[in-house]
């Protein structure tokens, strides 16, 4: 068996195994932790240099009561979710049209579409941000949800394209020609056979176009201004305090705020589930 | 019900021929095979027909229609796949329907097709699986009910059993060939099984670098090979060829050597080749005789290299004196060992002959 069960290895394998692993695991969670445990500090800990050791009380309560109160957090996040969702729907219900296309027609220009797709994503976004701004200026789009949801889901969408058109790609080709042999016609082969099998990469692609979307800081930076458009990442600032910035509090709303993508990775968790091709043809 | 006619039909991917001028009539209610070695175009042939190709020039008639800007929906046939290609998140039941459920027909017809469908191929307890729940063979007969409920008039098989065990591979031959009985149907099969050929067609198609190389039912294939091609291909073991030259030719019959020097007469109703033409001479591992001596006319001297002991029959595989391979089936009983001399006697009746182009000057036909 292959890779040896660590029970059967020489002791001091065992031995090391059993030390290094939690160390690793610590080291790798150590920000999070960091946070973490800021988030329940007492200011006067931060202050006092108390960056890494125990904290002198518990504040957790008082903390992530003051998120709330000192800022308007709820509604950026009700702000942040106003983008991420129609941006996931767009880029992921794009993705699956232009995949779909890519992978089951030849045409001629099949494959510098999909080059072009994929270059877009080469790109590097801070050079665009000039140009986006102003050309989202001349749209009057700047500063508006609109904007930020056209702009994430046309930057998503290549990178979802070439996602959708690998995986449509690896499904079985012969269950598409059995049913064009039928008379099934193209939206319906679409929507009732390909659409059920891509529901793995629909529920992975969405789970990480969330977790883009609403960990962008750059655009939302970018792109909006006012508290009305500002999403929790932009947001946050606000918690900043006019003579000092108040660590603990922003670090209790960095909490606040990445819980929606773990929510949501646990929601879909269940769609990734492999093998749903599983008995379609030989095997 | 309908006859499938081909006139020279051709097929290129970019400058690469794959079918090269195909003409071919499959008569309405015929059970056809396709069969040739893989690459030689007769999946491709097949797809043709399904409309899954274009044709690149000539035409496909399917009932007398012209079908060459048919959509493959419109023409009339099913399909089934190597693969089986069923709808993984569908049930049996789905999967029959789903073609007849997409097209608008109504629910009371489909459900009345898909239980004569089930009823025919022993699917009922079946229905409510999904394909993954299901074996090999099961899957196939899915792959099959999905055809029938179409209520096509032509039938087309992809190599439909080459993903079965050879047990399973029998018995759904059998199935298949009730099926073909039941429908009255044309049935087009392709397969690279020349003894699923033989078992099921009415007529056998063997392709060969994407021309037809003949035509015919099996036993004509079998006894009246038009070339050394297709007398290699058909039957299995291989038919053995002996070069051989020509001694003298006259009065409708030649005199061939054969290697390591015996002579033997061949009657020919041709033309008769030239004195000294290097022929080559074949002939079934079934027809050949284990001879008593190496006295006899048509004699050749092998020793035994492998032997395998079927129980109902032997094949020995031999080396001759010259070095070249041969195969002779002997009866159940046989004795001989590896590295014994056999004698081996070719029967007149059972010889063929193929010229320098390999195409046949004589069948060694048994059914005359």
């Amino acid at each position: 068996m292959f890779p040896t069960p660590i029970a059967k290895t020489a002791p001091w394998v065992q031995r090391t195994y059993k030390w290094l692993l939690p160390v690793a695991l610590v080291l790798w969670l150590l920000p999070l932790i960091g946070i973490a445990v800021t988030s329940i500090r007492p200011s006067s800990d931060l202050a006092a240099g108390n960056y890494f050791g125990w904290p002198s009380g518990f504040n957790l309560v008082e903390n992530y009561s003051a998120v709330f109160e000192n800022s308007n957090i709820g509604w950026y996040i009700l702000n942040s979710f106003k983008v991420t969702i129609p941006t996931v729907i767009g880029a992921v219900g794009l993705s699956c049209l232009t995949g779909y296309a890519l992978a089951v027609y030849k045409f001629k220009s099949n494959l510098l579409v999909f080059f072009m797709f994929v270059a877009g994503n080469f790109v590097p976004f801070q050079i665009l941000a000039i140009p986006v701004r102003d050309l989202t200026l001349k749209l009057g789009m700047y500063n508006t949800t609109m904007g930020l949801v056209m702009f994430h889901v046309a930057f998503q969408t290549g990178f979802c394209t070439l996602f959708m058109r690998n995986f449509i790609k690896g499904l079985p080709f012969a269950l598409i020609e059995s049913a064009r042999v039928e008379g099934v016609s193209e939206w319906k082969i679409f929507w009732h056979i390909v659409m059920p099998l891509m529901r793995p990469a629909i529920a992975a692609l969405a789970v990480l176009i969330f977790t883009f979307i609403w960990n962008d800081y750059f655009w939302a930076t970018v792109m909006a201004q006012s508290a009305d458009v500002r999403p929790v990442t932009a947001g946050m600032n606000e918690l900043k305090g006019q003579w000092k910035v108040a660590w603990e509090l922003i670090a209790a709303a960095s909490i606040i705020a990445a819980l929606p993508p773990v929510a949501m990775f646990f929601l879909m968790q269940k769609h990734f589930i492999a093998g749903l091709t599983l008995g379609a043809t030989k095997g | 019900m309908a006859t499938v006619t081909l006139r020279n039909a051709r097929k290129s991917f970019g400058n690469v021929n794959i079918i090269k001028g195909i003409d071919l009539d499959i008569a309405d209610g015929e059970f056809c095979v396709f069969v040739g070695p893989s690459g030689c175009g007769k999946s491709t042939l097949l797809r043709m027909i399904a409309g899954l190709e274009d044709i690149t020039s000539g035409s496909l008639q399917i009932g007398g229609r012209e079908m060459a800007n048919v959509e493959s929906a419109d023409r009339g046939v099913a399909m089934v796949f190597q693969s089986y290609a069923l709808y993984p998140h569908m049930t049996v039941r789905e999967n029959v329907g789903f073609g007849l459920k997409m097209t608008g027909h109504s629910k009371a017809d489909i459900e009345k097709r898909t239980q004569r469908a089930a009823d025919m191929l022993q699917l009922g307890p079946l229905m409510d699986r999904k394909p993954s729940q299901l074996s090999g063979g099961q899957r196939q007969r899915v792959a099959i009910g999905r055809a029938i409920v179409r209520e096509p008039e032509v039938f087309l098989f992809d190599e439909p059993l080459s993903n079965l065990d050879a047990a399973l591979r029998v018995q759904m031959r059998i199935e298949i060939g009730k099926l073909h009985n039941d429908l009255k149907s044309t049935m087009i099969y392709v397969t690279h099984d020349q003894v699923e050929a033989m078992t099921m067609a009415d007529k056998i198609v063997v392709l060969h670098g994407g021309i037809v190389e003949q035509v015919g039912s099996p036993l004509e294939l079998y006894h009246r090979p038009r070339n050394m091609f297709v007398a290699g291909f058909i039957g299995s073991p291989k038919m053995n060829f002996i070069p051989v030259t020509v001694a003298s030719a006259k009065g409708g019959s030649v005199s061939v050597t054969l290697p390591g020097g015996t002579k033997m007469n061949i009657p020919v109703a041709g033309p008769l080749p030239a004195v000294g033409a290097k022929l080559t001479l074949g002939c079934r591992p079934e027809h050949v005789n284990i001879g008593k001596s190496d006295k006899a006319a048509g004699v050749l001297k092998g020793t035994i290299r492998v032997a395998e002991y079927l129980g109902s029959e032997t094949m020995f595989y031999v080396t001759l004196a010259d070095g070249s391979e041969f195969s002779v089936k002997g009866g159940g009983l046989a004795g001989q060992k590896v590295g014994d001399v056999l004698p081996l006697e070719l029967p007149v009746a059972a010889c063929h002959l193929f010229d320098e182009q390999f195409n046949t000057i004589q069948n060694g036909d048994l059914t005359r």
